[in-house]
């Protein structure tokens, strides 16, 4: 039996799961391409008609297309700060308190599990007018006036705060579990050294622990803000897009533009265009903060 | 541990009570769930609301479990996400082994790859995703919706496993070779065995990317099919608003992941971690 060659065997292993994503990811993504130059009728093998750029043109003109672009953007970042500096400060907490606070560090695990869906129905019954538990918890303890002070969900000025709580509620843990693993790899004899020299405890912070944490930080971040920009089912279950589109991001409005709407040539172009935007960042982000591998070498 | 300890007894207590009260406010979010879960259905909706439940009751979990498709939406999304965890190992566990261990240009470019996979928005693939399920066969079966949740922990899985290869030493199936064990047979009984709980982190991760799925559950299937999450949301339409059978229905779904993961917690930080702090 002839054996095959290192590369060649390489290339056998990696073959299968290539081809998955080859056929499931990368062909529906150019038929996503094709399909955002056509105008195209809903019903199944309706009839299609080339336009050119038409769809991206009217998308851009849209107010519906640049106002979702802008609340997305507004939304992750919003998520994305939320979580990073909660996170850190639960983790710089753990890592204060020391091993005995390893317990606690599970109760932090569990909203990562909960499905999305469940988590932005729970936050809806919380917020809720009326009989919603933290308006009236807060109203109770002196913080709001009353009950009804604030409609989170049904205020439009708001609701993209509101919108993205559960969001922020479920994966600061993530970045909590994150960073502190990051912290624990901080050397003691740099904290030690600063510590003596009688450095204040927040130029420490900022001197010290956030640059050493930096490679940390910028996976984090990214992978926080590729997930936060694609949030769907969070956001459609608490208020399906609304009050008067107030939450509808990306994702919503092309979901809409497509199934309810029935324009699939239109919502192609959407999704082009934010899939292009959404891979530029990201790629920038990786190559300038992170560089995966580089490390290795 | 660190030099970043705080050893002043003083300060201990401070930061002590402040955990205690992050905690608290961090688990009042799913503890007010299960609660209301007991809850009457005046209780639920009751102005002031109460945390705690007037009378307790199980009649919401009666009534969740009873409605149709409940039952069978709960065989359907295991079964979905046990097909999706088996497919995206089996594809994942090779390709992150070829890519660790033999360090050959398209490897580079493979992983990198997978990680674009992972930024493409659901939304983005879902209708033309639809038609090839359609066209297979597949559509509004659990077959079909496990392929389109293994296009989401696919990438994260060659991600996660290419690490844990990483912390295998080389020499340990080089060792296995010269010994004269194919290499196949070395992956299997000599690096794999070392690998067992990072593949049980794999295993989870995957599993819970189609427990919680919802957009390609809601684009795949119908009625057969359909996994638990798109039940619990359409219990807020179908039925009006009925927070009672819902809340009882999300702690059935959510429970016993909760669980899982506190039995398995050391290995999932283990995961959750390792890539960010080796990078």
């Amino acid at each position: 039996m002839r054996r095959v060659d290192d590369r060649t065997f390489a290339t056998l292993l990696m073959a299968p799961a290539a081809v998955f994503l080859a056929v499931f990811v990368a062909w529906p993504l150019v038929r996503l391409v094709v399909d955002s130059f056509f105008e195209i009728s809903p019903i199944a093998d309706g009839p299609r008609s080339f336009v050119g750029l038409g769809n991206y043109l009217q998308a851009l003109r849209s107010e519906e297309f640049t106002g979702a672009a802008v609340r997305t953007a507004g939304y992750t970042a919003l998520v994305v700060t939320a979580e990073f500096v909660l996170g850190l400060a639960a983790a710089l907490l753990f890592s204060l308190l020391g091993t005995r606070s390893a317990v606690f560090r599970t109760v932090f695990l569990y909203p990562l599990m909960i499905a999305p869906v469940v988590a932005g129905l729970l936050w809806r019954f919380l917020l809720i007018d009326n009989f919603g538990i933290v308006n009236e918890l807060l109203s109770r303890i002196g913080i709001l006036p009353g009950a009804d002070a604030i409609g989170w969900l049904s205020n439009p000025d708001i609701v993209l705060f509101s919108v993205a709580i559960p969001d922020i509620w479920l994966t600061t843990s993530f970045m909590t579990l994150v960073i502190f693993a990051g912290l624990q790899n901080v050397p003691g004899e740099v904290i030690e050294a600063a510590r003596i020299d009688g450095a204040p405890a927040v130029s420490m912070l900022f001197r010290i622990i956030l640059p050493l944490l930096r490679p940390v930080i910028a996976v984090a971040l990214i992978v926080r803000g590729i997930d936060a920009a694609k949030a769907f089912d969070i956001i459609l279950i608490q208020t399906r897009g609304g009050p008067e589109n107030a939450s509808q991001t990306l994702s919503l409005l092309i979901y809409q533009t497509m199934i309810r709407f029935g324009d699939p040539g239109l919502a192609s172009a959407m999704a082009t265009m934010y899939l292009v935007v959404m891979l530029l960042v990201a790629t920038i982000a990786v190559w300038f903060i992170w560089r995966p591998g580089a490390v290795r070498q | 541990m660190n030099g970043l300890v705080v050893r002043g007894p003083g300060t201990r207590a401070l930061l002590w009570s402040l955990l205690v009260a992050v905690l608290v406010l961090y688990g009042f979010p799913f503890a007010y769930l299960l609660l209301t879960s007991f809850k009457t259905p005046l209780d639920t909706i009751a102005v002031p609301p109460t945390v705690l439940p007037q009378h307790w009751t199980t009649a919401n979990y009666a009534d969740a479990l009873s409605r149709d498709g409940v039952v069978p939406s709960l065989i359907n999304s295991t079964t979905t996400a046990i097909l999706s965890t088996l497919l995206s190992l089996l594809l994942a566990v090779p390709a992150a082994y070829g890519i660790t261990r033999f360090r050959t240009l398209p490897g580079r470019v493979f992983i990198m790859g997978a990680l674009v996979a992972r930024m493409v928005p659901p939304v983005a693939i879902g209708i033309p995703l639809l038609s090839m399920i359609r066209a297979l066969g597949l559509i509004d079966t659990p077959a079909g919706l496990a392929i389109a949740h293994t296009t989401l922990s696919l990438p994260l899985s060659i991600w996660l496993m290419a690490s844990f290869f990483e912390a295998v030493p080389d020499e340990l199936d080089e060792a296995a070779v010269v010994d004269g064990c194919g290499r196949l047979t070395a992956l299997w009984y000599v690096v794999l065995p070392v690998v067992t709980g990072g593949l049980a982190v794999t295993a989870i991760f995957a599993f819970l990317a189609s427990w919680n799925e919802f957009l390609f559950a809601l684009l795949l299937t119908s009625v057969r099919a359909q996994t638990t999450p798109i039940v619990i949301a359409n219990f807020q339409t179908q039925f009006g608003l009925d927070w009672g059978a819902m809340t009882a229905l999300a702690a059935i779904y959510s429970v016993p992941v909760i669980l899982l993961t506190l039995i398995l917690q050391r290995h999932i930080v283990a995961g959750l971690t390792l890539g960010a702090v080796k990078g």
